[in-house]
């Protein structure tokens, strides 16, 4: 019973029975299923379309282009800011933006024949130059915002002041989210009125969205997400298809399926963007930090912006008097990047963990030692204390149970046979977001026995929000577990910030939790009893003669969270064997140590690190998509060519969290954990490579034909 | 998917018949590259014979000593067969690094033959490829090309051929077993099954139209002692070589009596090392010798502009093999 147990999730059986219906499961009748066709050229216009083979062919219903398409609500900027609850206006111009845009959707009474039909569309093109890769056009760079840029004290002084300081750059390939479950949605409209049951992670959002792009009101939108295979941020937001599907709805008066093809994930559903961070770093002999400086160059598309911010971390990690961080973007003919599992902090910290061990090999000091000396317990990029830091905890304790003294100083020196030995560290932060959330808890007494039911927008997207919950309805009803019934995932419920930037787990448990306090304190209040005596929910229903009572909750953040930087911080260790003349090489252990408060359930957070080191790990190895030069499309098209890690290419894995406190962090002191445990993660890997060979990879990801063709770092025996 | 006729005979007469009677037939073995290819619309065959009820999944002992495999017994049921596994532990070895367990379970030996390039440029229509629609030129050749040949391409066509047991087989010596619709049966060398680009890039192999591969043939095991199979890749499984090594060393009176070595993904066949072959017969199996072997592998290769990795790597996996074929403890 409770919160802090580690109890198998509630929802657990429903998932291996086949029980848990995800989006594209819904047995809806009369449903028709659509096809997504997509451009073959990555910029240019579409001069002819030619539907009639398509037409012609059995079970057709429809067939959608530009040609035909549903005016809907489109932007009058040229590059607006993609948001969670932005507009996805689509076919609404023979335009050609990139590679693999949709540019058609047919639908017919079968998949098949939709799949079938939709080949045989034929679109003529006048085609034009694509820009695709970033780094030929710099020209084009540009400051997205005005906060895209930061800076205290003066870098280059402090550079200069520097006893040893160093200048590199650091790349991250483009990545995709790829979770198992590929978008998908059913979708009806009625008299006016949307529903659909979409893979999402934010309900709230996709409705928005859907009543923007077809200016309809949000109260006409209902969203149904109750199970979520993955997201990783690329369900954040309601995409094209759901659109597509909803326009076909509308269409056809039948409920529409479309799901979006693995293939058509790569390009339709976003992507993480190439980073090119240049850092410039500085310390005295000491290894007192005096400049730490950050500039990354990403790529945006030609029709919207978004822009990561690598640089988040580098701003608040460490003690630096010096300090710059800047973002430029290049548009270019792909599609709109949008948050990837730690969007910023992923990607940035690989730079800045990387440079750090760069630096402390330099100045001759243990990386931890160094980082220790750093560390800081006021945010000087805000001048607010954090509301918690045991980020020195994290890396001393993770150091005594990895084994870290057995570590040699100089690179290249432990071997095994044909195998290299190195030992990584980095250090790791993220920020604890906690957002309004509201719930409703709904409570029935059958004989003596109170049942609870919990209804909220919040969505479960295999993190264990169904479960964590229920242990806090359970924690603050005070009944156990298997009376409470968590409902979630549809816009009828409460709002919710939904499943997203690691804020779900506080947002989704502070929000059931005032939902229950209220309950007590309402039925405590209509029987004038005081607020603080103990007395069980049975009672209370039972002493006001009720057998159903519903109370409604909000939780939100205090003065005091406002007050302080809040954030859950790490530290990762590493073990790496790199095989000296084939570049392979095994990650043979990893310790990862966290503070990031209460834990509400250790079995589903032992997961979201494992899953998050997994992802880190999958950064490090061999994740990247491959654009073509050329044509500008991706020739990675699917999981035999996305390389993901395998199960042979995991570590032993132990993780460890700190028992923390954080009541300034929110009432139930409760932080993230789905993006602290990618963060930094690749850094350690790279950095046991270095400690390994005494070569520095920083291009992401370290293949063996890179590594095998690295040179020694300069100064390495 | 385009619409296909679909037919499952129960012999081989009838499979021959329904091949003959239609155009652009093709031969359905587990599917696990053909019905891809299909979805992708890079295959088009206009009918699928269905060939698992066909009597060609036995593994049978020849008098000799060689072994005959079928060519319609799972990757996964010839990897793990006993006799296999005493007899050709390096065609085990290599079989079992390939794909995935589910893939192996469904992969047939003959479809494993017939595996054609994981060169992205064939697999989207499109992009150029000489492979895919003869004359629409070679994508790869000025793109992306780290994965692809160093040895024996050509303008036309630059992929390499992805199939780990392959590499193996021509380490082996085997022959395939082949059958023509009008009833005569031959039997083709393993190192002039596949066949490099040369001025016909869409043919991966020298099989003609409708013939079907009956079995595979391998000799008398000779490097059941001393193999290994060693394959480069960017994750420990469900990865396609980078590079691959198959070596066999048959050791008598302390000197390498016979050597089988080839490799993987260099080139649009498995590429046997002959003149590495040669030059180890009768040689005593120091370090010295397996370098001079692996520089002797190497010494034509012609590396494309992302790839010449394959080059450095290359020379120090075929050293590795064959110490590690050498120093293997049977």
């Amino acid at each position: 019973m409770g919160i802090g147990n580690a109890i198998d999730r509630v929802e657990g059986h429903l998932k291996v029975t086949g029980k848990a219906k995800y989006s594209s499961e819904f047995q809806i009748e009369n449903k028709v299923y659509a096809q997504a066709i997509t451009s073959t050229i990555a910029k240019g216009e579409i001069i002819s379309v030619d539907t009639s083979e398509a037409e012609k062919q059995k079970g057709v219903l429809a067939i959608i282009t530009y040609k035909n398409a549903e005016k809907l609500k489109t932007s009058d900027k040229k590059l607006p800011v993609l948001d969670v609850d932005s507009i996805q206006p689509v076919l609404q111009s023979p335009n050609i933006h990139y590679y693999g845009e949709y540019i058609g959707l047919v639908v017919a009474e079968t998949f098949e024949q939709a799949q079938y039909a939709a080949r045989l569309v034929k679109f003529e093109y006048k085609k034009e130059t694509p820009k695709i890769n970033f780094k030929n056009h710099r020209e084009d760079a540009y400051r997205p915002k005005e906060e895209s840029d930061y800076s205290r004290g003066n870098v280059e002084e402090g550079l200069a002041e520097a006893d040893v300081k160093l200048e590199m750059t650091y790349n991250t390939p483009i990545e995709h989210h790829h979770p198992m479950e590929l978008h998908a949605i059913i979708a009806t409209w009625e008299n006016g009125k949307v529903k659909a049951y979409a893979s999402q992670q934010m309900i709230d959002n996709a409705a928005k969205t859907i009543a923007k792009t077809f200016q309809i009101s949000k109260e006409n939108v209902r969203v149904i997400s109750p199970y979520v295979g993955g997201g990783f941020g690329s369900k954040l937001a309601a995409k094209q298809h759901v659109i597509l599907a909803i326009m076909a709805a509308k269409k056809v008066g039948r409920p529409i399926q479309l799901t979006v093809t693995r293939n058509q994930m790569f390009t339709n559903t976003n992507l993480r963007q190439y980073n090119e961070q240049k850092m410039r770093i500085g310390a005295k002999k000491n290894g007192t930090l005096t400049a730490l400086s950050h500039e990354t160059l990403s790529h945006t598309s030609t029709y919207e912006e978004f822009q990561e911010s690598c640089g988040a971390v580098t701003k608040m990690l460490y003690k630096v008097p010096n300090n710059l961080v800047t973002h430029r973007l290049v548009p270019t003919n792909l599609q709109t990047p949008f948050a990837m599992r730690a969007p910023g902090e992923a990607t940035g910290s690989f730079a800045l963990e990387c440079a750090m061990d760069e630096l402390a090999w330099k100045l001759k000091m243990d990386p931890i030692d160094f980082r220790i000396k750093n560390d800081t317990q006021t945010d000087l990029s805000n001048d607010k204390p954090f509301s918690s830091r045991l980020l020195k905890e994290c890396l001393r304790i993770g150091a005594e149970k990895f084994g870290w003294k057995e570590r040699n100083m100089e690179p290249a020196t432990k071997t095994n046979g044909n195998w290299l030995i190195g030992y990584g560290v980095s250090g790791a932060s993220r920020g604890a977001p906690y957002q309004k959330t509201s719930s409703k808890v709904i409570l029935e007494r059958k004989n003596q026995t109170v049942y609870a039911t919990i209804q909220m927008d919040a969505t479960d997207i295999g993190t264990g929000s169904y479960t964590i919950i229920a242990q806090t309805a359970s924690e603050y009803l005070k009944i156990p577990v298997e009376q409470i019934n968590v409902e979630l995932g549809d816009s009828l419920f409460p709002v919710t910030p939904g499943s997203g930037g690691s804020w779900g787990a506080a947002s989704f448990a502070n929000g059931a939790r005032m939902a229950c306090l209220n309950a007590i304190k309402e039925l405590k209040k209509k029987l004038n009893v005081g607020e603080n005596e103990e007395i069980s929910v049975e009672k209370l229903l039972t002493d006001n003669k009720l057998d159903k009572f519903e109370a409604e909750g909000t939780a939100e953040p205090s003065e005091e969270f406002e007050k302080h930087s809040v954030y859950s911080f790490g530290a990762n260790f590493c073990e790496v064997w790199v095989d000296k003349d084939t570049g392979m090489y095994r990650i043979k252990k990893m310790v990862n140590v966290g503070a990031c408060g209460k834990i509400l359930n250790p079995k589903t957070s032992f997961g979201q690190i494992i899953g998050g080191l997994t992802m880190g790990a999958g950064m490090a190895l061999a994740e990247q998509t491959r654009v073509e030069p050329n044509f500008g499309n991706f020739i990675t098209r699917s999981f035999a060519d996305y390389h993901v890690p395998v199960n042979l290419d995991m570590a032993n894995i132990e993780v460890i969290f700190l028992p923390e406190e954080d009541k300034i962090a929110n009432a139930m002191g409760v932080k993230g954990v789905g993006e602290l445990g990618i963060t930094s993660v690749a850094a350690s890997i790279a950095n046991a490579i270095f400690n390994a060979t005494g070569k520095r990879m920083r291009d992401l990801p370290i293949t063996p034909e890179k590594l095998i063709m690295a040179k020694k770092e300069i100064g390495v025996a | 998917m385009r619409p296909f006729i679909y037919i499952h005979p129960q012999n081989e007469k009838e499979a021959f018949t329904a091949a003959l009677a239609t155009e652009n037939s093709k031969y359905l073995g587990g599917g696990t590259n053909l019905l891809d290819l299909m979805k992708e619309d890079v295959e088009r065959p206009s009918q699928l014979v269905e060939i698992a009820d066909l009597n060609f999944n036995k593994i049978s002992e020849h008098e000799s000593g060689g072994y005959t495999i079928g060519a319609m017994l799972s990757n996964a049921d010839t990897a793990n067969h006993q006799k296999i596994r005493e007899n050709y532990p390096l065609l085990s070895m290599a079989m079992l690094s390939a794909a995935t367990a589910q893939i192996r379970n469904m992969a047939t030996n003959g479809g494993n033959l017939l595996q054609r390039t994981r060169c992205p440029y064939f697999f989207e229509t499109s992009m150029p490829c000489n492979k895919r629609e003869p004359g629409t030129g070679c994508g790869a050749l000025n793109g992306m090309n780290s994965q692809h040949a160093i040895f024996g391409w050509n303008e036309k066509c630059i992929a390499v051929n992805p199939s780990d047991m392959c590499v193996a087989l021509a380490a082996l010596d085997a022959k395939v077993l082949v059958q023509k619709p009008e009833g005569d049966s031959r039997t083709i060398d393993f190192k002039n099954f596949h066949r490099l680009p040369e001025d016909k890039p869409e043919l991966d192999n020298s099989l003609e139209p409708n013939e079907l591969i009956t079995a595979i043939e391998l000799p008398e095991p000779m490097f059941s002692d001393h193999y290994d199979y060693l394959k480069i890749r960017e994750r420990s499984s469900y990865a396609f070589a980078l590079i691959s090594v198959a070596a066999g060393l048959q050791i008598k009176d302390g000197s390498i009596a016979k050597a089988g070595l080839a490799m993987g993904g260099v080139a649009h066949k498995p590429w046997k090392l002959t003149a590495s072959e040669e030059f180890l017969t009768g040689k005593k199996p120091t370090s010295e010798n397996f370098k001079k072997a692996a520089e002797l592998a190497m010494k034509d290769a012609r590396p494309l502009s992302d790839n010449s990795y394959k080059i450095e790597i290359g020379i120090k996996a075929i050293e590795r093999a064959l110490t590690q074929a050498f120093e293997r403890k049977a």
